[in-house]
C-alpha cells in the first residue's frame, strides 16, 4: 500500500464535495447549452431566434409603455353641417382691413368659421395684393382677450356690465336728453366709409349743433393745410411713385409708415425692378434725420437735424429756381447733396415727386413749391383721386378740448381713437372729458380714452363687421364678416342710427346703400365677393398760388434749432400704438434697429462718444461690448419740460444731433391693477409713451423739438434679435451701382463667379455637380425654390408677420427675445455698408435655405430632419429629441429651438406658470389664451417643447395646391402656389415655385443670371433659395467710403 | 500582476517602507473596514449636496425646457457639451493607465491602477449625463438606439456623429466597467475572506463572484485582462476621435478641422491624468497611502502631462497656422478674432487656455517640481481648469460668430440652473469615489503584491547588495535560475 500524502483535510476523508470539486476544477465547458445536443439550434426550447424576438419585443414594450400615454381630446363633428363649410377646407372672403384711417384690401382665409389668415386682394389696383405687418397681425387682434365682451357702464371708480342692447340705448337716451342743448361731438379717427359718413350726417342732422371731429393719432394736417394755401383743396393727392424716375423725400417714411405705405411700395417697386436687358432704375434721394425704413432703401441719403428740414426744403427750392432765396446750410455735405438732388429733379422734370414728412405747413407749403417746378402735378401728383386715409386737422381737437372746458359740448362719442394716449396734453384731455355729462366709447378695447368713459359700447372687430371704405376717391374697398361676432358687441354705425331714431340695422343700411348706388343687389353681390369696387381713374393736376411762399420761407427760417434734437417716428410693427396689444407686432423686430417690445433713443456713433462716452466706431472692444449685452445705457431727454429715460441704442446713419424715439409705446391704464385686463398682456410694459413728446407750432402738431439729454448711469435690456450690422466683407449680399452694372453686368457677381470655378475641379465645369465627392443625384418633377430680389425687397417686415400667422410661430415674449429665443422662421437680416455716418443698407430676408446638401440632415441623430423628393428640407418634430446639433450646424442660422413651452402643447401640462416675470413675460398667457388660440392655423402642427423647427417652404400649401392641380389634372396649376411670405410681399421681392418648370416665377427671376446669386454658395450646402443681387442708382461706389470718414474696419 | 521578474536598480521602488504581503493587506483593506473618518463624512455629505443641486438642477430643465439654460438661437451647444468633452476627456487616463501601461508593461501603474480606472467609470458616468439631459425631449431619448420599432423603416441615422457617440461612449463605459471589475474580483474576495460581520462576509461574497483563488481563476483573470486591455486600447484612442467628430465633420469655422481627432486624444490623456494627480494626491494624504502611491508614481504622472501638454500645444499652434495658412475666411476669422484676439467677447478664455494648457505644464521639466507634491496638486487644478476652456473655446467661440453676421450671438454665460448641472455631476463624481474610498480597495492589492518582490523597497535593498557584490553571480543564481 502505497503512503497517502495528503494535501488538505478534504483530501484526506475524500469527500464527496471535494472529489467533485477536484475533478472539475480544470474542466472546460464549452456551451451552457446542454439541450443542445445534436438537435441543432432551432430546435431547443430557447431558440436564438426567440431570443431576438424576446428582446426586441421588450425593448419595444418597455419603449412603448414609456411613451404612449395621450391625454384624450375629444372633438364632436357637426350634427348639422352648415353650408359653405368643409371641415379641413379652407373658405376665403374679400374684405378690407380698416384701422384708424388706413384700409387695405384683402381675402381672408376662413377655416372651420374662424379667420386665420390675412392675405392681399390681387383685384384691388391700389394694394395689388400687397398687404402690410400690421394688417396681416391684425386677425391676432380679433382674438385678443383684452377686447371687451358686452356693453359697459361707469360705476364707481369700475365699470359694470349693462345687460342688454336696448338697456343701453335707454341709458344714452336718458343721458343725451339731459343735455340737451349742448353739442355732442363724435371723435373718431379719419373715416373714409361712405356709408359710414352718411350714417354721420344722419346722425348730426338729428342732433343739431353737434359736430365729427376726425383726429388721428399722427397728424397729416400740416399736409391738408398747405394744400388748402397752395390749392385750394384741403385734401391730399394720391401720390403716383410708379410714374416717377425720381424720388426725394424729405423726411417722408412712405415705405413704412407714410399715409400709405402699402400702395406706395406697390408703386415704388414698379421702378425699382431691374431688368437684364436695358436695366433701369428711378432714383430715390432721401433727407432725414434719423434712419427710416425708407431712407434705408434710398439710393442716395443725406442727414440734417430735424430743425434743418425746412432748410433743405427751401435751398432745394431755391436752387431749382424758386423765388426763395436760399438759407445758410453749413454741412458741405448736406449743400452738396442738395446740389445734386436739384439737378437730377431738373433732369427729370414731369417724372419727378417730392414728398415730405413733416407736419409744419410752411415746409409742405415749400414742397408743394417744388413739386409744381418739376412739373409734379398731373403725373406724379393726381388730385383727380384723393388719398382719403388722414383727414383730420390739429385745430380742431384743440377747439374741442376747450369746448368740453367750457362747457359748449355736452356729450362726447369717441370711436376709433385714443386721444387720452395719443394726445400730446393727455391730462387736459382726460381732465375736460371728465368733466362731461355723456361721454361713450365705442372702442373695443379699455383703452386710455375709454376708460375715462362713462358708457362703453365696443364696436365689431373688422373681421366680424360690414363695412366699407374709400381709401382713395373712387376705389372702394368692401367689408364682409368671416366670423359670427365673437362678444356682444354692436357695430358703431347700427348705434348711430339707433340714436338717429333710423330703426335699421347698419347691415340693412349698407347693403341697401350698395345695392342704391351699383344699381341691383346682385352687382353688390358680385362687389363684396371682389371686395373692390374701382371707377376709371382720372389724373388730373391742380393749379398752384404762390401767394404764401414768402411767408412760409420766413416762417421756416425763424426755426429754432439746438445741439440735441428728438424727432418722433412709427414703427412698421406697432405704429400708433392702436396694435400695441399685438404680440405678433411686439414680437416683430424692427428693421432698422431690429429690437421688439421696446421703444428707445436712438442715436448716432457720433453722438454716443460723447453722450454715452462709448466709440463704437474705433474702439473694437467697446464696440462689441456694447454689441453683445443687451443691457444699454439709459439717457434721460427732456423736451419742454417733460422727461423721459430710455435706453440709448446707437445706429449708424442718423444725424449726429437727432435723438429718434418711437410712438406707439407706453400704453397705460389708470387702473394700475388692472393693466394686464384692460391695456393688455403684451402691451402693458412695452416701451414708454413718447407722445408727450410732441409739440405744437400754433397750428399743427410738430414731430420733432429741442431737446436736452443726458446720461442717467442706469442700464435697461433691449431684446435685439440681430446684434450687429456689418458682413464683415462675406458673400452674404453683393451689391453694385447701376452704372457699373449697366457698362458690366458679370461683375457684380465676379467674386463667386470666381469662387466657383476655384472650387470646381480642373477640366470640370459644373460646380454643384462636380464641387463635391459625394454624387449627385437627380431631381426630376418638382424641385421647389425661391428667389428674392434685394433690390425690391425694402424690409417692411409684411412677410415675417405672414410667416407668423401662417405657421403658428410662436410669439416668446421680451425675455425670452433678448436670450436670442425668438422663433421667427423667417428673420430680415439688415447690414450696414460704407460709411458709419452714413451707411448703405441692405435688407435681406433669411430663411431655411432647403438646401440640397443641408448640413443639418447629416447630423441628426435620429434623421429628424431629412430632405424630400422636391428639394425640401424636412422637419419631423414627433421624431425630434432636441440635440440642436442641426441648429449649431445650420450656416445660416435659421432653426429655431423651442426652448420652453411657448404654445401650452407641452408633455408636461400647464408647467409654465411660475416662470412668468423671470424667464417670460404675460405674453405667453396671452398667446395661450382659449380665445387667441383660435388663431392658430389648424394646418400646421403646433410645436411642442423641445423640438427645432424651421421654415418649410409653407409645405401645407404646396400640398394643397399639388392636391388641386391633381384633381384638375392640370399640371400648370402648381404655378399659381405662393408660399405666405411671396403673398404678403408688396413688392413682388420673393417668388416661389418649381425651379423645374421654365415657366414658373422662380425660374423667371432666376432667368436674371447676372444678378442670381446662393448665399455661402462655397459651402457646397446648394440652397434652394436664391438671391439677385442689389443695384442701386448711385454715383457712389457701394461700400466704400466717402472722401474723409471714420473707420469702419472697427468691426 | 508584473511579467517582470527583475527589476532594475536603477528605477526607484514603487513600495516604499518595509512591507510584506500581510502589511500590504492591512494597509488597503483595513480602511474598509474601519470607520470612515471625519473628513470622509465630510466630504461625502458635501458631495451628495452637490448632487442633489444637480438632481434639482437637472429636474428644473426637464420640466420646464432648455430655456433654463442661456443658449440661444446661435449657440446650441455651451457648458453641456463641455462639460461633456471635458468629463469624458477625463474618463481617458483610467484605461489608458490599466490598458496601454498594461501592455507596454509599466509595471509603476499598479499603484495608480484601480482609483484611475474608478475615476473613468465615475468620469464617463458623469459625461453621460449631458448628451442625455441637453436632450430637449429627454423622454424620448431611446429615440437614438437601433430598436426595432413600428415606425415602418424608420431607423437611427448613421450618418450623425452624435449617433457615433452613442455607440462609442456605451462601448467604452461597458469595457472599462469590465476590466475594472474583473481586476477587483481577487481583492473583494480578500474582503471577504476577512470579513468579520455576516453582512459583509455576503455582499463582498456576491461581489467576489465566488473568487475562489484557484489557479484556474488566475489564469482566467490574467487572459481575460490581456484581452480586455486589447479591447480597451483601441477604444482609449476611438472614443475621444469620435467625440472630436462631432465637431470634425460639421461645418462650423473652428470645429471643421481635421486635427481634432488626435489633438482631443492627447488632450483627453492630459487632462485624465491631471485628475488622477488630483484625486491621489488626496487619497495618499487622507487614507495614508504614501508607500504604495509614490513620489516616483506622481512623478511618472506628470512626465506624462508634461508630453500630452506639450502634444497639445502643438495641435493649437498648428490649428492656427493651418487657419492662417488655409485662407479660409471664415475659420481665420474664428481664430484670429474670436479667439486670439483678447479684445473681442471670448478673447480671454483662448488666452485663459493657452496659459493653462501649454505654459503652465512646462513647468514639469523641471524634475524637482515634477516631484513637489504642491506644485503637482495645483497644476492638476489648473490643467483641469485649462482643459475646461479648451471645449469652452472649441464650442462657443467657434459657434457664437460664425457664417452669418446677422446671427452673431450676444454674450453667453451660463444660468444658474447650468451652472448647477455641472456641479451635480461633479456630486455624482465624487459621492461615487467617496463610495469606492470607502468600500473598494482603492489600490489593487493583488497587484501590488505581484510587483512587491521586485519592486518594493525593502526588497530591492536586500537586492542592491548582491547585485553590487557580484553582477554576474548575481545574474546567474537570481534571475537565471528564477526562469
Amino acid at each position: 500500500m502505497n503512503k497517502k500524502y495528503w494535501q488538505n483535510f478534504g483530501d484526506l476523508t475524500e469527500s464527496e464535495r471535494f472529489q467533485q470539486a477536484s475533478q472539475n476544477e480544470f474542466q472546460e465547458e464549452l456551451l451552457p447549452l446542454a439541450e443542445l445536443d445534436g438537435k441543432g439550434m432551432l430546435d431547443t426550447p430557447t431558440p436564438r431566434r426567440d431570443f431576438l424576438k424576446y428582446l426586441g419585443f421588450s425593448t419595444a414594450a418597455a419603449a412603448l409603455a414609456a411613451s404612449c400615454e395621450m391625454p384624450v381630446k375629444k372633438s364632436v363633428p357637426y350634427l348639422n353641417m352648415p353650408d359653405n363649410v368643409i371641415p379641413g377646407v379652407a373658405n376665403y372672403y374679400a374684405s378690407t382691413y380698416v384701422n384708424g384711417g388706413d384700409a387695405i384690401s384683402v381675402v381672408v382665409k376662413q377655416r372651420d368659421g374662424r379667420p386665420v389668415k390675412i392675405e392681399g386682394n390681387e383685384l384691388s389696383s391700389i394694394t395689388k395684393g400687397g398687404t402690410s405687418a400690421q394688417a396681416q397681425a391684425s386677425v391676432l387682434d380679433l382674438y385678443d382677450p383684452t377686447r371687451l365682451r358686452h356693453p359697459l357702464q361707469k360705476s364707481g371708480e369700475d365699470f359694470k356690465e349693462v345687460p342688454s342692447f336696448d338697456a343701453f340705448d335707454k341709458l344714452v337716451g336718458t343721458a343725451v336728453a339731459g343735455i340737451a342743448g349742448k353739442a355732442i361731438v363724435l371723435l373718431t379717427s379719419t373715416i373714409n366709409s361712405p356709408s359710414t359718413l352718411q350714417i354721420i350726417s344722419e346722425f348730426l342732422a338729428k342732433y343739431p349743433g353737434s359736430r365729427h371731429v376726425q383726429y388721428d393719432a399722427v397728424s397729416y394736417s400740416g399736409m391738408l393745410l398747405a394744400n388748402e394755401i397752395t390749392y385750394g383743396k384741403k385734401a391730399i393727392p394720391s401720390y403716383q411713385f410708379d410714374n416717377a424716375k425720381t424720388i426725394v423725400s424729405l423726411g417722408a417714411d412712405f415705405l413704412g409708415t407714410w399715409l400709405s405705405p402699402v400702395e406706395f411700395s406697390k408703386q415704388y417697386s414698379v421702378n425699382r425692378k431691374v431688368k437684364s436687358k436695358k436695366p433701369e432704375l428711378s432714383r430715390h434721394i432721401h433727407f432725414e434725420s434719423m434712419m427710416s425704413l425708407t431712407g434705408s432703401n434710398a439710393d442716395d441719403r443725406f442727414t440734417h437735424k430735424p430743425s434743418q428740414t425746412g432748410a433743405v426744403a427751401l435751398a432745394l427750392l431755391a436752387k431749382l429756381g424758386g423765388a426763395v432765396s436760399a438759407p445758410a446750410i453749413s454741412d458741405a455735405k448736406l449743400v452738396k447733396g442738395i446740389e445734386k438732388t436739384a439737378a437730377v429733379l431738373n433732369a427729370s422734370k414731369g417724372a419727378a415727386l417730392v414728398v415730405c414728412g413733416s407736419n409744419d405747413v410752411n415746409i409742405q407749403v415749400i414742397v408743394n413749391a417744388i413739386n409744381d417746378i418739376i412739373g409734379a402735378n398731373g403725373t406724379t401728383i393726381n388730385w383727380g383721386a384723393t388719398n382719403n386715409t388722414r383727414k383730420g386737422t390739429d385745430a380742431e381737437i384743440v377747439q374741442l378740448i376747450a369746448d368740453m372746458n367750457s362747457g359748449a359740448v355736452g356729450g362726447l362719442f369717441v370711436y376709433d381713437c385714443n386721444p387720452a394716449y395719443t394726445y400730446s396734453e393727455s391730462k387736459k384731455f382726460t381732465d375736460a372729458l371728465a368733466k362731461l355729462p355723456v361721454s361713450v366709447s365705442f372702442n373695443g378695447t379699455m383703452d386710455e380714452t375709454t376708460e375715462q368713459c362713462k358708457f362703453i359700447l365696443p364696436s365689431h372687430h373688422w373681421l366680424e363687421s360690414w363695412g366699407d371704405a374709400e381709401p382713395k376717391t373712387g376705389y372702394i374697398s368692401l367689408l364682409q364678416p368671416t366670423i359670427n361676432p365673437l362678444f356682444k358687441t354692436r357695430p358703431f354705425q347700427t348705434s348711430l342710427l339707433k340714436w338717429a331714431a333710423n330703426t335699421s340695422d347698419y347691415e340693412t343700411y349698407y347693403k341697401n346703400f350698395w345695392a342704391a348706388k351699383l344699381g341691383s343687389l346682385t352687382s353688390w353681390d358680385q362687389a363684396i365677393q371682389d371686395g373692390v369696387i374701382e371707377t376709371a381713374a382720372t389724373t388730373a393736376g391742380a393749379t398752384f398760388n404762390a401767394g404764401s411762399l414768402a411767408a412760409a420761407a420766413s416762417k421756416i427760417a425763424a426755426t429754432k434749432s439746438a445741439a440735441t434734437e428728438v424727432v418722433l417716428y412709427q414703427k412698421v410693427s406697432v405704429g400708433t400704438g392702436s396694435q400695441a396689444n399685438n404680440p405678433w407686432l411686439q414680437e416683430l423686430p424692427d428693421p432698422i434697429s431690429k429690437v421688439t417690445w421696446d421703444n428707445y433713443a436712438m442715436v448716432s456713433p457720433e453722438m454716443a462718444k460723447t453722450l454715452l462716452t462709448l466709440d463704437v466706431m474705433n474702439n473694437q472692444r467697446q464696440a462689441d461690448a456694447y454689441e453683445v449685452h443687451p443691457e444699454k445705457p439709459v439717457v434721460k431727454i427732456t423736451v419742454n419740460g417733460k422727461s423721459l429715460e430710455l435706453p440709448a441704442l446707437i445706429i449708424p446713419g442718423l444725424n449726429s444731433s437727432t435723438i429718434a424715439i418711437a410712438l406707439g409705446y407706453g400704453r397705460q391704464s389708470a387702473n394700475k391693477d388692472q393693466i394686464l385686463d384692460r391695456t393688455g398682456r403684451a402691451a402693458a410694459g412695452a416701451g414708454k409713451n413718447a407722445y408727450p413728446f410732441v409739440t405744437t407750432d400754433g397750428s399743427t402738431f410738430l414731430y420733432s423739438a429741442v431737446a436736452t439729454v443726458e446720461k442717467t448711469g442706469e442700464t435697461y435690456p433691449l431684446a435685439q434679435t440681430q446684434v450687429h450690422g456689418f458682413t464683415e466683407g462675406r458673400p452674404v449680399i453683393y451689391e453694385t451701382n447701376l452704372s457699373s452694372y449697366i457698362a458690366d453686368p458679370k461683375a457684380v457677381l465676379a467674386e463667386p463667379t470666381h469662387e466657383r470655378a476655384i472650387l470646381t475641379p480642373e477640366g470640370k465645369t459644373d460646380y454643384v455637380k462636380d464641387g463635391t465627392m459625394y454624387p449627385d443625384f437627380v431631381k426630376p418633377g418638382i424641385k421647389w425654390g425661391m428667389s428674392i430680389d434685394l433690390n425690391t425687397c425694402t424690409g417692411c417686415s409684411a412677410c415675417v408677420v405672414a410667416c407668423t400667422a401662417e405657421n403658428n410661430v410662436s410669439v416668446v415674449g421680451k425675455i425670452q427675445v433678448q436670450r436670442a429665443h425668438e422663433m421667427h422662421w423667417l428673420r430680415i437680416d439688415r447690414y450696414f455698408t460704407g460709411d458709419l455716418e452714413n451707411p448703405d443698407v441692405v435688407f435681406q430676408p433669411m430663411l431655411c435655405q432647403h438646401c440640397d446638401n443641408a448640413p443639418c440632415e447629416n447630423v441628426c441623430p435620429v434623421a429628424a430632419t431629412n430632405h424630400s423628393s422636391e428639394g425640401l428640407n424636412q422637419m419631423t418634430y414627433n421624431r425630434c429629441i432636441g440635440t440642436r446639433y442641426c441648429a449649431n450646424n445650420c450656416p445660416y442660422k435659421v432653426r429655431r429651438f423651442n426652448w420652453l413651452d411657448y404654445n401650452g402643447s407641452d408633455s408636461f401640462a400647464d408647467n409654465q406658470q411660475s416662470l412668468i416675470g423671470t424667464d417670460t413675460n404675460e405674453v405667453i398667457n396671452h398667446m395661450n389664451d382659449e380665445l387667441t388660440r383660435m388663431v392658430l392655423n389648424p394646418d400646421v402642427t403646433v410645436r411642442g417643447r423641445g423640438v427645432i423647427e424651421k421654415c418649410s417652404f409653407c409645405v401645407q400649401r404646396l400640398q394643397e395646391n399639388k392636391l388641386e392641380a391633381k384633381k384638375q389634372q392640370d399640371p400648370t396649376l402648381v404655378r399659381n402656389v405662393k408660399t405666405a411670405c411671396m403673398q404678403a410681399c408688396p413688392t413682388n421681392a420673393i417668388n416661389f415655385g418649381n425651379v423645374n418648370d421654365k415657366e414658373s416665377e422662380v425660374s423667371k427671376a432666376r432667368a436674371d443670371e447676372s444678378r442670381h446669386f446662393y448665399v455661402l454658395e462655397q459651402l457646397h450646402v446648394l440652397p434652394n433659395v436664391s438671391y439677385l443681387a442689389k443695384i442701386r442708382n448711385t454715383d457712389r461706389q457701394i461700400g466704400v467710403e466717402e472722401e474723409h470718414g471714420a473707420a469702419t474696419e472697427a468691426h | 500582476m508584473s511579467l517582470l521578474k527583475y527589476e532594475s536598480q536603477q528605477r526607484e521602488p514603487l513600495v516604499d517602507g518595509n512591507k510584506d504581503y500581510h502589511q500590504i493587506t492591512e494597509d488597503i483593506i483595513g480602511p474598509i473596514e474601519m470607520k470612515p473618518s471625519r473628513l470622509w463624512y465630510i466630504g461625502f455629505y458635501i458631495s451628495v449636496a452637490l448632487l442633489m443641486f444637480g438632481v434639482y438642477s437637472i429636474y428644473r430643465e426637464v420640466t420646464y425646457g432648455i430655456g433654463q439654460w442661456n443658449l440661444n438661437k446661435t449657440i446650441g451647444w455651451g457648458w453641456d457639451i463641455t462639460n461633456f468633452v471635458w468629463w469624458v476627456g477625463i474618463g481617458h487616463a483610467g484605461t489608458l493607465i490599466s490598458a496601454i501601461l498594461l501592455l507596454f508593461r509599466q509595471g509603476w501603474r499598479t499603484g495608480v491602477n484601480r482609483a484611475a480606472e474608478a475615476m473613468t467609470i465615475f468620469a464617463v458616468m458623469c459625461a453621460g449625463q449631458f448628451p442625455i439631459w441637453h436632450m430637449g425631449r429627454v423622454w424620448m431619448a431611446f429615440f437614438v438606439l437601433p430598436y426595432p420599432n413600428s415606425r415602418g423603416p424608420l431607423w437611427v441615422n448613421f450618418n450623425s456623429p452624435l449617433l457615433w457617440d452613442v455607440f462609442a461612449i456605451s462601448t467604452y463605459f461597458t469595457v472599462s466597467l469590465l476590466f475594472w471589475y474583473s481586476g477587483l474580483l481577487p481583492d473583494f474576495a480578500t474582503v471577504r475572506d476577512r470579513a468579520k460581520t455576516k453582512f459583509r462576509k455576503m455582499m463582498y461574497g456576491v461581489a467576489a463572484f465566488g473568487w475562489t483563488g484557484s489557479t484556474k481563476h488566475w489564469q482566467r483573470h490574467e487572459s481575460l485582462s490581456l484581452v480586455l486591455a486589447g479591447l480597451s486600447t483601441p477604444l482609449v484612442l476611438s472614443v475621444h476621435t469620435i467625440v472630436s467628430f462631432d465637431f470634425a465633420t460639421s461645418v462650423i469655422p473652428g470645429w471643421h478641422t481635421t486635427i481634432f481627432p488626435p489633438y482631443f486624444v492627447a488632450g483627453a490623456i492630459f487632462s485624465g491624468f491631471a485628475m488622477v494627480q488630483t484625486l491621489l494626491i488626496v487619497v495618499r494624504k487622507v487614507m495614508n497611502l504614501q508607500d504604495y502611491i509614490t513620489l516616483g508614481h506622481i512623478e511618472a504622472m506628470n512626465k506624462v502631462i508634461v508630453l500630452t501638454g506639450s502634444i497639445v500645444g502643438c495641435a493649437y499652434l498648428t490649428e492656427l497656422f493651418i487657419a492662417w495658412y488655409g485662407q479660409n475666411p471664415y475659420e481665420w476669422y474664428a481664430f484670429s478674432q474670436n479667439r486670439a484676439n483678447i479684445f473681442t467677447p471670448y478673447g480671454w478664455s483662448y488666452w485663459l487656455m493657452m496659459f493653462c494648457n501649454v505654459v503652465s505644464p512646462q513647468l514639469f521639466w523641471s524634475r524637482k517640481l515634477r516631484r513637489n507634491i504642491t506644485v503637482t496638486f495645483f497644476m492638476s487644478i489648473i490643467v483641469n481648469i485649462g482643459m475646461w476652456y479648451e471645449r469652452f473655446v472649441i464650442i462657443v467661440t467657434s459657434v457664437y460668430r460664425d457664417f452669418l453676421p446677422s446671427s452673431w450671438s450676444t454674450y453667453y454665460s451660463p444660468s444658474i440652473w447650468e451652472i448647477g448641472f455641472y456641479l451635480g455631476t461633479f456630486g455624482l463624481f465624487f459621492t461615487c469615489f467617496f463610495l469606492f474610498a470607502k468600500y473598494f480597495p482603492v489600490i489593487a492589492v493583488s497587484e501590488i503584491k505581484a510587483i512587491l518582490k521586485t519592486s518594493g523597497e525593502n526588497y530591492k535593498a536586500k537586492m542592491t547588495d548582491i547585485e553590487k557584490s557580484d553582477a554576474e553571480k548575481f545574474y546567474i543564481e537570481k534571475v537565471e535560475h528564477a526562469h
